[in-house]
């Protein structure tokens, strides 16, 4: 559904989710690992004589060449020995030099051949499908990763709002900032809009719009840094549950204004007391860290942008624990696919999903 | 430059006193230190508040002030800091193209040059120099974290 439409009955309102489905789409951006096309390398494998010989030739490999942990050692009577870039000289040398005892070392430089075998593990089928036609491989399917991958991970209603929250980032860019980088922080548990920013005149400057949504959910837990020339949403009662003070006062009365924002919700949780912080039992382990502590930083929050970040500002949202990037249009400095993958560094001590919104459009 | 260490590491006290993680940065424009500060996260519930930005916010304000072109003052300033710039630090360094930059001790968890290659990333090079009173400055940090960070919810603080 158009989310600035005038209000329409209901058959209408099911042609214009249509609508919206066939405007964007939603793509998973996972690290390299995860691409269809996979890597292989070259390995020295020898056919035994007989499969007599396998258990003593299985055993010494194990613990003096510990290769291939993904793949099967052996294949019928074939059996991989090491990489061919590990070998300076001979294989025999190679071998002895591993202390490889003298009847396993005989039964390995017998037929030996240079074959291709995948160079990584299976993360996905589509991987392992491949993979197998080179040589037999281990295998532990990840539902979770399959479902990023074919694009189940979402519900249709969730599917839905974050197409919503994308065609929001373009009406807010058009009708309140002239074009230019808009961003919209959600906690995606009700779903509700935490905060909202638009960058002002950025050029050549530090403060991008994700440097000013990162203060402005600041704001919505009491704290944030910069001064702004934009006036915020106050909140009406002192004790309520939620603020809105993360959300300028023009972007909501902009969404306000329109009928078809109305059913949108709006505000963050207060961050907790101390005691509050309290991991409760019954909410289990399955229960991220928003629902747990309450907001820190941005943790468990979405982050919807119309452009993607620049490293900076990638690395900002690193540092705030986002949960999830959901960007329109890939830019030339963008960190997360068009520059660079921050996301897929795993040295970080945090991690968040990025998802691209595809148009036809 | 290395002479004004002793001053970033007054920030890096500074900041640890104020319950932050210690680290501090000086802006060195000539041989005038026109910007100073320590991390302010905690105090401001914004990750992005490193000391980097306190100088950057503060020079801004300085240009302003001084009625100075901002692009240029920065390619003239060279940033002294006790820790390696995390990689939104450096990334916000490279793209203001400042002179030098001068830190401490390594930052293996997020540097901006140990953990990724910033320069390669952006595009612009800048001369850095390490090592600088690194004991000093990774003392300090050792020390903070053997207590807790009183904002992180319990979880975080395990993993550290």
């Amino acid at each position: 559904m158009d989310v600035l439409s005038p209000p329409a009955a209901k058959k209408a309102k099911s042609v214009h989710c249509n609508t919206l489905d066939d405007l964007f789409g939603i793509k998973a951006l996972l690290s390299d690992e995860y691409k269809k096309e996979i890597k292989l390398i070259k390995v020295h494998s020898c056919e035994l004589e007989s499969k007599q010989q396998l258990q003593a030739v299985i055993q010494e490999l194990a613990q003096k060449l510990p290769h291939f942990q993904h793949l099967k050692r052996v294949h019928d009577r074939n059996v991989l020995i090491c990489p061919t870039a590990d070998i300076k000289d001979t294989l025999e040398q190679h071998l002895k030099q591993h202390q490889i005892s003298d009847h396993v070392l005989k039964a390995l430089c017998r037929n030996v051949n240079v074959v291709e075998v995948p160079a990584n593990s299976a993360k996905l089928r589509v991987q392992y499908d491949q993979m197998v036609k080179y040589w037999p491989c281990k295998f532990h399917p990840d539902k979770y990763a399959e479902s990023l991958q074919n694009g189940s991970n979402f519900t249709s209603s969730q599917r839905l709002y974050h197409k919503r929250m994308a065609q929001l980032l373009r009406h807010l860019s058009r009708d309140l900032n002239q074009g230019q980088p808009v961003a919209i922080c959600v906690d995606p548990r009700q779903p509700s809009i935490v905060a909202i920013a638009g960058s002002r005149n950025s050029e050549g400057s530090h403060q991008h719009c994700v440097m000013w949504l990162v203060d402005h959910v600041a704001r919505s837990q009491q704290g944030g840094a910069w001064q702004s020339q934009v006036d915020f949403v106050q909140d009406e009662q002192q004790h309520a549950a939620k603020t809105l003070r993360g959300l300028p006062q023009n972007y909501y009365d902009y969404l306000q204004s329109h009928e078809h924002c109305k059913d949108l919700q709006y505000g963050a949780e207060l961050p907790r007391r101390g005691s509050e912080k309290q991991p409760e039992d019954e909410l289990g382990t399955s229960v991220d860290n928003l629902s747990k502590y309450g907001p820190y930083l941005c943790t468990g929050y979405d982050i919807y942008l119309l452009r993607e970040p620049c490293l900076m500002c990638a690395m900002a949202l690193v540092h705030s624990r986002v949960k999830r990037i959901f960007f329109l249009e890939q830019s030339k400095n963008g960190a997360l696919a068009s520059s660079f993958q921050l996301h897929a560094v795993k040295e970080l001590n945090h991690h968040y999903e990025v998802f691209q919104f595809t148009t036809t459009s | 430059m290395a002479a004004f260490m002793e001053e970033a590491l007054v920030e890096a006290r500074r900041a640890r006193d104020a319950g932050e993680v210690p680290v501090g940065c000086v802006f060195v424009h000539g041989d005038v230190i026109i910007a100073r500060g320590g991390n302010e996260v905690n105090v401001h519930r914004n990750a992005t508040r490193h000391a980097e930005f306190i100088c950057i916010d503060a020079t801004l304000a300085y240009c302003r002030e001084k009625r100075l072109p901002a692009r240029q003052t920065f390619s003239e300033i060279s940033v002294v800091v006790t820790v390696e710039p995390c990689i939104m630090c450096s990334a916000a360094l490279h793209t203001l193209a400042v002179k030098e930059i001068i830190y401490g001790c390594e930052n293996d968890r997020f540097g901006g040059k140990t953990v990724v290659d910033v320069a390669a990333v952006v595009g612009q090079q800048i001369n850095i120099t390490g090592g600088v009173r690194a004991d000093e400055a990774m003392a300090l940090l050792k020390e903070f974290y053997k207590g807790d960070n009183p904002s992180a919810p319990p979880v975080a603080k395990k993993r550290k």
